[in-house]
């Protein structure tokens, strides 16, 4: 027992000792398992660049329904969250603010269905399987798409499946049809499937989708100053990807282990936003006005209440609060 | 008669201590939810837990009621359950018996039983894909060493003179089986089977993990992806609860079986 106080002493003191003027001894990053800017920036080293005499520890987490519980168990320091999720985590009143843009969600995110099946429109999913990680942005679009054309999500059997497990399950065919993303969504597409819906065409429908970069608010607190290194390091990554598309596809063949080919049209499928771009009224806005995120997250949450997955949405405020400009714009300046 | 026993029940010493241990409990958690001690995402009032218990009940969670969430469960546990014991006792007798089966069984057994399920689980998807095959599989692998083992241990331990007595008398193997094996191995099997149902318990959120659309574990799962941590805590109660009630059953067939087992009380 005494060795026990003894330990705790200690590890308060060397919590105490370390000055916002000093900085994080650890920074921890839990990334999306997608194609975004984010593996750029992980696999140039540009977090360390940054932050120098840091440690830079990287967790790769699945999905959103993942990332939210790793943010409630205060497992990372910056995280990555699409709009379902986020809007699920702010109405829970998880500790955590918006920063910037991570991406915007093209035909990297698609729903495949099996060639052989023969789906030709929504109506023809009644009676299939369809998987999707629930919470996500894919299965938000997939019960959003189906109300938009009145078909009952019951007459389906829609199931809740890790993109990975989707390739597996896939393979097997254990599924008729599955929206999800990019690096798994290429193997279904190549095992005798074709893209049926994009969530590119959802965003011309008025259903933006995209991931946004989060931090702990008891971080940003501590270490404000490493929120701006963390966003500067973002937007050199995002700039590169811009500006050397070929070098990109390299980097991301490699960190996610494919062709140079099948990296270059992922690529394509997603969008990024240069950093002062970001600042505009499409996006996150500014200090002084927030920008269109808010409303694609109060869309959201609305869905995600009728859909009986959230008691009640939180209010317009809370969205705009949730949403911290100020590290992007001392970036950008 | 009944209401006799019940309330002699009531005030035995055990049930009296094992009380003050649940009120304790749920006075604690009454105290630090109520006095804000907790962070209400993390920990739910009481409640808030029971209020998302009658939801559940009433109006269901995503489009089944709690009955029928805990109805499919207790089905795959079940069934899980019965294959193992009818798998698993016939095994251990065997084992127990045989040096060259236990031999030739044993290596399959100790290497897969401290395999953690979820490792184990990702190989079974593949093989038997993402419905009812391999959730059943795991639950049943899950099963199957509990029963085993303390079979095998049970038969083991029984003093051969009884065999060789029965024997003596004309005994054939079906009546050995029957009237010396069966009655001397049966308190440890069940003991055995009661920690193999524990083990089914314990994997029962894993197994219903990937691709179920109902059951207690896969209500809990979804529910911690939306962070209701009210129907999460519901539903781990809920599940505790019908674990101790089929501990509670089992307890009870051991008794009207095996009436030379029960130790009287007092």
């Amino acid at each position: 027992m005494k060795t026990f106080l003894t330990t705790l002493a200690v590890t308060a003191g060397l919590a105490f000792s370390v000055t916002a003027e000093e900085g994080p001894e650890k920074v921890t990053v839990g990334y999306l398992n997608l194609v975004n800017a984010q593996l750029v920036t992980k696999n140039l080293g540009l977090m360390s660049k940054h932050m120098p005499g840091v440690e830079i520890e990287y967790i790769k987490v699945g999905g959103g329904g993942d990332m939210l519980r790793a943010i409630a168990a205060d497992q990372i320091d910056f995280g990555g969250l699409g709009n379902p999720p986020t809007a699920i985590g702010v109405a829970r009143g998880l500790p955590i603010q918006g920063t910037m843009v991570l991406n915007m969600l093209d035909f990297v995110e698609a729903m495949v269905v099996r060639t052989d099946v023969g789906i030709k429109s929504f109506k023809d999913l009644e009676g299939k399987t369809i998987a999707a990680p629930f919470g996500s942005t894919t299965h938000y679009l997939l019960l959003q798409a189906l109300a938009d054309e009145g078909i009952d999500p019951a007459e389906m059997k829609i199931l809740d499946l890790r993109p990975n497990d989707i390739a597996v399950a896939w393979s097997r065919g254990d599924v008729d049809a599955a929206w999800f993303w990019e690096p798994n969504l290429d193997k279904a597409v190549k095992d005798g499937g074709n893209i049926f819906m994009t969530s590119g065409i959802m965003e011309k429908r008025g259903y933006p989708t995209w991931d946004v970069g989060i931090v702990m608010n008891e971080f940003a607190e501590a270490y404000p100053d490493y929120v701006e290194k963390f966003v500067a390091a973002e937007c050199e990554g995002i700039e590169f990807w811009i500006s050397n598309p070929a070098k990109t596809a390299e980097i991301i063949a490699e960190e996610l282990e494919l062709t140079l080919e099948d990296a270059t049209r992922m690529m394509r499928g997603t969008e990024m936003v240069p950093c002062e771009k970001q600042l505009t009224d499409q996006y996150i806005g500014t200090s002084e006005a927030r920008g269109g995120f808010v409303d694609t997250l109060m869309a959201t949450s609305e869905f995600l209440v009728s859909q009986d997955r959230l008691p009640e949405a939180p209010s317009r405020e809370t969205f705009e609060s949730f949403l911290q400009p100020q590290y992007l714009e001392a970036v950008v300046e | 008669m009944i209401g006799k026993r019940l309330s002699a029940w009531l005030l035995r010493r055990e049930t009296l201590l094992s009380g003050c241990t649940v009120a304790l409990m749920f006075a604690a958690w009454w105290f630090v939810t109520a006095t804000g001690l907790a962070n209400k995402l993390f920990l739910p009032a009481p409640g808030a837990v029971w209020d998302a218990f009658v939801k559940a009940v009433v109006k269901g969670y995503q489009g089944n009621t709690l009955q029928m969430h805990v109805g499919i469960s207790l089905l795959r546990i079940l069934t899980a359950f019965a294959a193992a014991v009818l798998v698993g006792v016939p095994l251990g007798i065997l084992m127990g018996l045989s040096r060259d089966a236990r031999a030739l069984l044993n290596p399959v057994i100790e290497f897969y039983r401290p395999l953690p399920p979820l490792g184990l689980y990702t190989l079974l998807v593949m093989w038997l894909g993402i419905g009812e095959e391999s959730k059943f599989a795991l639950l049943f692998l899950a099963g199957l060493p509990g029963v085993i083992i303390a079979t095998q241990q049970a038969i083991w331990n029984i003093d051969p003179i009884y065999a060789r007595a029965a024997k003596a008398l004309g005994a054939g193997p079906w009546q050995l089986l029957r009237h010396v094996y069966l009655p001397a191995a049966g308190p440890m099997i069940l003991a055995g089977m009661r920690i193999s149902l524990g083990f089914i318990y314990t994997v029962l959120v894993a197994a219903e993990i990937v691709a179920a659309t109902a059951g207690i574990g896969w209500m809990i799962w979804d529910a911690a992806k939306f962070l209701l941590s009210d129907v999460v805590i519901m539903g781990l109660i809920v599940l505790g609860l019908t674990g101790v009630a089929l501990d509670w059953l089992m307890r009870m067939i051991g008794r009207a079986l095996m009436p030379w087992t029960k130790r009287e009380e007092h």
